[in-house]
């Protein structure tokens, strides 16, 4: 008896522990990260997301190879000598756009569309279009159909960037234009109210909405403006797509129409908040990299431009500033360079990244209308670009008048475009991206080589090497890829 | 709820034990059979289980025994004897002197003392005297070059710095493989605590540094997955079995022990520099730059202005570089004072150890205190229970590229006498040549962390013969301890400008419970056939948590409160529960001494697998067969023989919190300019969340390492000469692991099962003493390991995928199909190939092929091509030979070892040679050259019609920096290296001097570690880890250097 008891005492605990245990097991969810969270909270991740793209490494490059700032040491002396690698662009795949801006688009598109929320679902497809242009326009063919599918395609092929501005049906690619009149139909489909522009049924947007606290009437113009961007973009390969494109806009006649209207991404005024322009020229180990071009303080200085003392800082008597590519002991004391000033960066690091301005809409009206024959008078909007840029550099109505008489059109076609592209690229000083676009588009203003250039081959960067991180984990990539001299799609000279 | 069941149940199980005993009393006395001269401190252990006794000072022992069971009798120096006690109340036994035994018995899995001979599998035993005062205060570091398939590698000279161990290569691609390891009984936990980017941290150490070298009975590794089956899914990557000391030896004599030894520690291995040329370029001085390619000494000018406006001398300074780094020194002191017999024992231990490293503001205190102690009730219930406490501090500076010191030391003009100009200003500023780089002085006194880990860990555990053939035992152990950390970083850093003061706390709790039944018999249906059958049960609880919080901007300068940030930029809390529930059995059955077979199979439960599919079942095999017994071979030459075979399988678990894909507060942005949310805009903050990076599974299953192992050992001349072979196979498969997937998916990794990955590998030990007459002894004990690491496969349509961990871009520690574990994939030049036509760089001839292609625009090498393995560290094979040599109460032991083979991937190195410091670019700078490499020649068409070898010269500087900078294929160096890793003398002094001192036994003694190092490949210490302990190795990226260490230490007891 005693040894029949025994045995069972033994055997009844273990099978007890196996079918009793699931509970005692049951505790691998997880404490520390939520599980699903609102459009709210990722609103704000994308549209900071963007404009941190746009304004952290990128701007730093682009800047330099286009001879607004010089490059005093580290990697901006590299790309001021065209010296550009492929591991240089690695964080807007990995961190800034395609694994944050862009999924999580896709993510507030998803919950939008489900929950009645077609107003984060516009505004998600606007800022999407808008990073997979910063793409596309940095790396030429890039995965944009299949990308953001996860598991599901782990190794998205690539798209041409012809088939990403116009489309493939036969691919199923939607064209970026299409992108972003889905986005504006999704807008016109949530309710608001008229005057502010508030949405007033459903999930509706607020001060998460960092660019314009959820006035979508703004983004309706601000995805108009962003047609506007990508028709000019392509100008020059395809005229007569872009004239279609800026003529369905203006007859819509909703775009970015006042500097109030600007799609700005503000930043913050403490460490951790800060705009990365700031972060890296004021705070930064690495802030004697970057120095005022010499080429870029001529350019303004033979134009007597106003806005000069507004861009940069003068801690000295004169500009310190360095010829771009110059390889020889620095100006010195270091702290009498001239830097990117509050205009640019903001007084503690506010910023804004201005993504999508009234400057830009105008000097865009202005080259299609010299170019494509769209409507409207280059001159009236040359002058309402430069009055746009110069007011909200703060400079007076008077001076601005007399400005825009002494550099009123005149000459050539050519040379009138030279005149528009030339105050465009200074009125989008803290914007890299936008004039190395243009540059490469139209090579105004011309640039002079740099100093001691090298690279491949002693030209000018006209793309972005891709990132090692994609290729070597996606093989749809080429491996080497296009290295830095070669011409995207739409940059046809 | 089944804790509380098991509980109660072993509970009740107790109350119906103290009736079943039936021991008898046996006693004797043991003599050496050579003089038969009594013998102290001989060890009787009952076969088969723990109980056991020594002969006190005249060879007398006496001890309770179940009837029935057999006696063990083993003594250093003599051969074993075994006795069956049957009805024997008095048991004498003569021991043969001269005979290394090699058969005697060792601790295995779940405490289980096996005779060795019994065994299937590898083990290699370390006793503690082979640890101990070796000028050397971290256990796994003097494990270097002792043991066969085992690697070990320090992180740094850093004091407290971690230390890789690798048993048998790699067999996880994202577990740890580090070993588990046991500290009497208690699963103890190994872990780093990293509070920081592994790239930019101070090498946190290794919670095995907790433990006390001076404190180990003996150390036996069991290597293989057969031997630590009964562990369970953790002990998959091996184990390591710690036996701490105590009193059981001791006689029932009570004995106090003191050592102490102090060691001084030197820089070692930086390399050598040039003295020829300084600060500048092209020639000419430049006030800024970091390199040495400015006018020579000789020749040049005399005095330069530097950035500060000041004019100073322009000369060498040769030692601005190793004056950097001070003397580091040791104190390591232990007492102990230990008592009783082998039933009823105490010991009770302090141990200090006191470290000041070679960097200023680097140290590493530890203080252990143990108190453990056994008894036996007369009841026959067995006690036994250890309680320790430890507290390690350890005070580290940041490395790292770019901000950091080590980063900085690199980048030194040969002309720039960092000793003696300033490096603070006034306001506490770094002040320097160069104003976008810090002071490395300034660096290490502004940039520091400061952790205090309190632990404690012990067990409990009763044991009771319920019978004489069958012995229930349970034992609960626990190991906590809380890592608290610190991180300031001083206004001015370069890596926080505005300043910062991180506070962290890591917190880490395991419980296990084990309730082990053992039967045996020793007749087994046959006669001369014994059988053990064992069934355990396991009950496991892990529990972590971390918490920080970053506060940045700080106001005050100087004070290093987190309430002087203005603002807090980083808080999280990061917390984990994991339990497993395990079942095991072992049957165990030897047959007349000769022929062993071991069957264990085990079946755990994890929370960390999905909840349908979280039960796994593993087994494996052992056989051992002793021909030298089976056919009673008698003979001079060949006096043991066994050859051992095992197979086994292991399943592992997951890491907690695998199975969903999460939400993470969102952030952008690298080590120059980042943002994190909330952010904080215009008074208003905004929290942002994104998609976390890795997509999760609920499909995962367990993953499984199975491994086969043959094995022989031999004695020959009456086991003078001993040979312990093995070689193996390891395969994983199924691996659980975070696969890369590309970027532009949306995401950076996904979970699922993966691959195969296999290890092969050969391991030899080799024993002898070579030379035994008039007192003198001369013990060889070499070491031989060889292991191929290969990765199979990984999932379809990925070829290679980086590991976990922090890495930079472009060197990336990567699984690659075909290729070891490990292997840095980077950016590769371009080479000229002749396997593929429709690929570029291909030569039809063949007569370039591997060459490096040179643009022909610039003379230098081409743009590279990404995702190419770069370097691989896995070295071809590691020979470690210790001698032993001891003349009376003399012995002297020398240990040398090579790592053949490997390569490192080093930022120092090559920052060094492209800024000209470097020796090799003294020499001829004025002469030009020509990279080696080939130019592509092309038609009219531009396609490429051939190749021809690179004529175009360069400067000495182009050269130099054209080979290659930070992240390129040029950091790839062979890590190929001999050393004299230890050197140790120490004099016993003679009982006749002792005879009027209180002293029982003292002893003084000399050692030197690291003295010396050969490595043809590299010109400088190839053997550094920066990354630490884990799976990522191979990578020097600007940590601290490596040490010699030497000094003197003294024992006594009385």
């Amino acid at each position: 008896m005693i040894r029949h008891f025994k045995k069972t005492y033994i055997l009844v605990p273990v099978l007890a522990i196996l079918s009793g245990c699931q509970k005692f097991l049951d505790v691998n969810v997880t404490p520390n990260n939520p599980t699903s969270v609102t459009p709210a909270v990722l609103l704000p991740t994308i549209e900071v997301g963007a404009a941190f793209a746009n304004a952290n490494e990128l701007n730093r490059f682009a800047s330099v190879v286009v001879q607004q700032l010089a490059g005093a040491g580290g990697t901006p002396a590299a790309t001021d000598i065209y010296a550009t690698r492929g591991d240089d662009f690695n964080n807007q795949w990995q961190g800034e756009l395609y694994n944050s801006t862009l999924i999580n688009a896709n993510e507030i598109i998803r919950q939008g569309d489900a929950n009645n929320g077609k107003a984060y679902s516009g505004i998600a497809k606007i800022v999407k279009a808008y990073g997979f242009s910063l793409l596309t326009d940095l790396w030429g063919d890039v995965p944009y159909s299949q990308a953001l599918q996860g598991a599901t395609n782990p190794q998205p092929r690539l798209d041409k960037q012809e088939d990403i501005y116009k489309g493939n049906a036969s691919l199923n690619i939607q064209s970026l234009f299409d992108l972003v009149r889905d986005g504006l139909k999704d807008l016109d489909a949530a309710t608001i109210s008229p005057t502010t522009g508030l949405v007033t049924a459903g999930l509706a947007p607020g001060n998460d909405d960092v660019a314009y606290k959820g006035n979508i009437n703004k983004w309706k113009q601000a995805g108009n403006t962003l047609l506007l961007k990508m028709a000019n973009t392509i100008s020059r390969k395809e005229p007569e797509l872009a004239k279609t494109v800026i003529n369905e806009v203006l007859t819509r006649n909703v775009y970015i129409k006042s500097n109030a209207d600007d799609w700005n991404s503000s930043f913050g005024g403490s460490v951790g908040s800060q705009d990365p322009r700031y972060t890296y020229t004021v705070l930064s180990l690495f802030r004697d990299d970057l120095i005022l071009s010499t080429r870029y303080l001529n350019l303004l200085r033979s134009l007597n431009d106003p806005r000069l003392p507004v861009f940069f800082t003068k801690p000295g008597a004169d500009y310190v500033s360095v010829d771009n590519g110059f390889r020889g002991t620095l100006p010195t004391p270091i702290t009498s360079w001239s830097r990117y000033n509050n205009y640019v960066i903001g007084q503690n690091g506010e910023g804004p990244v201005r993504v999508l301005t009234n400057f830009q809409r105008a000097f865009i009206l202005a080259e299609s209308a010299l170019i494509l024959g769209t409507p409207g008078d280059p001159q009236t909007l040359y002058a309402e670009g430069i009055r746009a840029s110069m007011t909200l550099a703060g400079i007076p109505a008077a001076q601005i008048d007399t400005y825009i008489t002494a550099n009123a059109l005149k000459g050539t076609q050519q040379e009138r475009l030279a005149q528009i592209m030339t105050q465009k690229y200074i009125a989008f000083t803290g914007n890299g991206i936008e004039i190395w676009n243009d540059n490469r588009r139209t090579n105004l203003p011309a640039l002079a080589r740099a100093q001691n250039a090298a690279g491949i081959d002693g030209t000018p960067q006209v793309r972005l090497v891709y990132t090692a991180t994609e290729t070597t984990r996606n093989p749809n990539f080429p491996n080497p890829g296009p290295q830095t001299n070669v011409k995207l799609w739409w940059d046809i000279d | 709820m089944c804790r509380i069941l098991l509980g109660s149940w072993f509970l009740s199980l107790l109350f119906c034990l103290p009736s079943m005993a039936q021991d008898v009393t046996v006693s004797g006395r043991v003599t050496s059979s050579d003089d038969g001269s009594t013998l102290p401190g001989v060890s009787i252990q009952v076969k088969g289980t723990t109980r056991g006794a020594t002969t006190d000072a005249e060879g007398q022992y006496r001890i309770n025994v179940p009837a029935n069971s057999r006696l063990v009798f083993s003594f250093i120096g003599f051969g074993t004897q075994e006795v069956t006690v049957g009805n024997q109340a008095t048991i004498d036994v003569k021991l043969t002197s001269g005979q290394q035994s090699l058969d005697e018995v060792v601790v295995t899995a779940q405490g289980i003392e096996r005779d060795k001979r019994s065994l299937g599998y590898s083990t290699q035993e370390v006793s503690g005297n082979l640890l101990q005062q070796k000028s050397e205060p971290t256990l796994l570091n003097s494990l270097q070059g002792k043991l066969a398939g085992v690697s070990i590698t320090g992180a740094s000279g850093a004091p407290g710095a971690s230390t890789n161990i690798n048993i048998r290569g790699i067999t996880s691609f994202n577990g740890s493989n580090q070993p588990l390891i046991v500290v009497d009984g208690i699963i103890f936990n190994n872990d780093v605590n990293n509070t920081q980017n592994t790239l930019f941290g101070t090498q946190p150490a290794n919670r095995l540094n907790d433990i006390n070298p001076d404190n180990i009975e003996s150390l036996n590794v069991l290597k293989g997955p057969a031997a630590a089956a009964l562990y369970g899914s953790r002990a998959s990557a091996g184990a390591i079995i710690i036996t701490t000391k105590s009193g059981r030896n001791q006689n029932n004599k009570t004995e106090v022990t003191l050592t102490s030894s102090y060691n001084v520690q030197d820089v070692y291995g930086i390399p050598r520099f040039q003295n020829d040329y300084g600060q500048g370029a092209n020639n000419l001085f430049v006030n800024n730059s970091t390199n040495s390619w400015g006018p020579g000494f000789a020749g040049g000018p005399t005095s330069i202005t530097n950035l500060q406006g000041q004019v100073r001398p322009y000369q060498a300074y040769p030692n601005n570089v190793s004056d950097f780094y001070r003397q580091g020194r040791i104190l390591q002191n232990t007492a102990s004072i230990a008592g009783g017999d082998a039933n009823r024992n105490f010991l009770l231990s302090f141990g200090n150890t006191s470290q000041g490293g070679i960097s200023p503001n680097t140290k590493f205190v530890r203080t252990n205190i143990q108190l453990s102690g056994e008894t036996r009730l007369t009841n026959g219930l067995k006690i036994t229970g250890t309680a320790n406490y430890v507290q390690s501090i350890q005070k580290g500076v940041s490395g790292g590229n770019g901000g950091s010191a080590f980063g900085q030391l690199t980048r030194i003009p040969r002309s720039y006498d960092l000793t003696n100009e300033p490096n603070t200003d006034a306001n506490g500023r770094s002040i320097y040549f160069n104003s976008t780089i810090i002071n490395p002085y300034w660096a290490v006194n502004n940039s520091l962390e400061n952790g205090q880990v309190d632990r404690f860990f012990g067990n409990f555990t009763i044991s009771k013969d319920i019978r004489p053939w069958l012995n229930v035992l349970y034992r609960v152990t626990g190991d906590t301890y809380t890592d608290r950390k610190k991180f300031i970083e001083a206004i001015g850093s370069a890596r926080t400008p505005l300043g910062s003061v991180s506070q962290g706390s890591s917190f880490f709790s395991e419980i296990n419970g084990d309730l082990i039944i053992n039967a045996r018999t020793n007749k087994f249906f046959l006669e001369g056939l014994t059988a053990n059958l064992l069934l355990g049960n396991n009950i496991n609880q892990r529990k972590a948590q971390d918490v920080f919080a970053v506060g940045a901007s700080l106001t005050i300068p100087g004070y290093y409160n987190i309430n002087n940030a203005s603002v807090f930029t980083g808080s999280n809390e990061a917390s984990s529960l994991r339990r497993l529930v395990g079942y095991y059995g072992q049957a165990s059955f030897g047959y007349k001494d000769y022929l062993y077979l071991e069957l264990t199979g085990r079946a755990d439960q994890s929370s960390t697998l999905p909840s349908t599919s979280n039960l796994y079942f593993y087994p494996s095999a052992a056989l051992s067969f002793v021909p030298t017994e089976a056919f009673k071979i008698q003979s001079d030459v060949l006096s043991y023989a066994k050859v051992r075979a095992s197979l086994a399988r292991v399943g592992r678990d997951a890491d907690p919190y695998l199975l969903n894909s999460v939400y993470a507060s969102s952030g952008f942005g690298n080590n120059v300019a980042s943002i994190a949310f909330p952010l904080s805009i215009g008074g208003t903050n905004i929290p942002g969340f994104d998609i976390g990076g890795r997509i999760g599974s609920q499909d995962i299953t367990p993953e499984f390492v199975t491994s086969g192992e043959i094995g022989i050992n031999l004695g020959f001349f009456r086991n003078r000469i001993g040979i312990d072979a093995a070689v193996y196979e390891t395969r994983s498969t199924q691996q659980i692991f975070n696969v890369a997937v590309a970027p532009s998916s949306g995401f950076d990794t996904r979970t699922t099962n993966v691959g195969v990955l296999k290890n092969r590998g050969i391991e030899l030990v080799l024993t002898g003493t070579p030379i035994r007459s008039n007192g003198f002894k001369w013990d060889v004990a070499l070491n031989y390991t060889l292991n191929r690491n290969n990765v199979e496969s990984i999932i379809e349509g990925v070829t290679q995928s980086v590991i976990n961990g922090n890495s930079f871009i472009g060197i990336s520690p990567s699984i690659f199909i075909g290729q070891p574990y490990g292997v840095i994939v980077g950016t590769a030049y371009s080479r000229v190939q002749s396997t593929d036509a429709t690929k570029p760089n291909y030569d039809e001839t063949g007569q370039f092929a591997g060459q490096i292609l040179i643009n022909p625009l610039t003379g230098q090498f081409a743009p590279g091509v990404a995702g190419q393995v770069t370097s691989n560290l896995q070295p071809r094979y590691t020979v470690g030979l210790n001698n032993t040599f001891s003349y009376k109460g003399l012995a002297l032991q020398v240990l040398v070892d090579t790592k053949q083979g490997g390569q490192i991937h080093t930022f120092g190195g090559v920052d060094v040679r492209s800024n000209g410091s470097l020796y090799v670019t003294g020499i001829d700078r004025d002469q030009p050259r020509i990279l080696p490499g080939v130019i592509a020649i092309t038609n009219a068409q531009g396609a490429v019609t051939g190749y021809r070898p690179n004529n175009i010269q360069l400067p000495a500087q182009t050269y130099w920096a054209g080979l290659g900078g930070l992240g390129s294929e040029a950091g790839t160096f062979d890590a190929t290296n001999y050393r004299l890793r230890e050197v140790s003398l120490s004099y016993t002094l003679p009982k006749t001097l002792l005879g009027k001192t209180p002293f029982g036994q003292a002893s003084v003694g000399v050692s030197g570690r690291n003295l010396f190092f050969y490595a043809p490949g590299y010109f400088a210490d190839p053997e550094v880890n920066t990354q630490g302990a884990g799976n990522i190795q191979g990578l020097d990226l600007s940590g601290q250097p490596n040490t010699r260490n030497y000094g003197v230490n003294v024992r006594l007891t009385f």
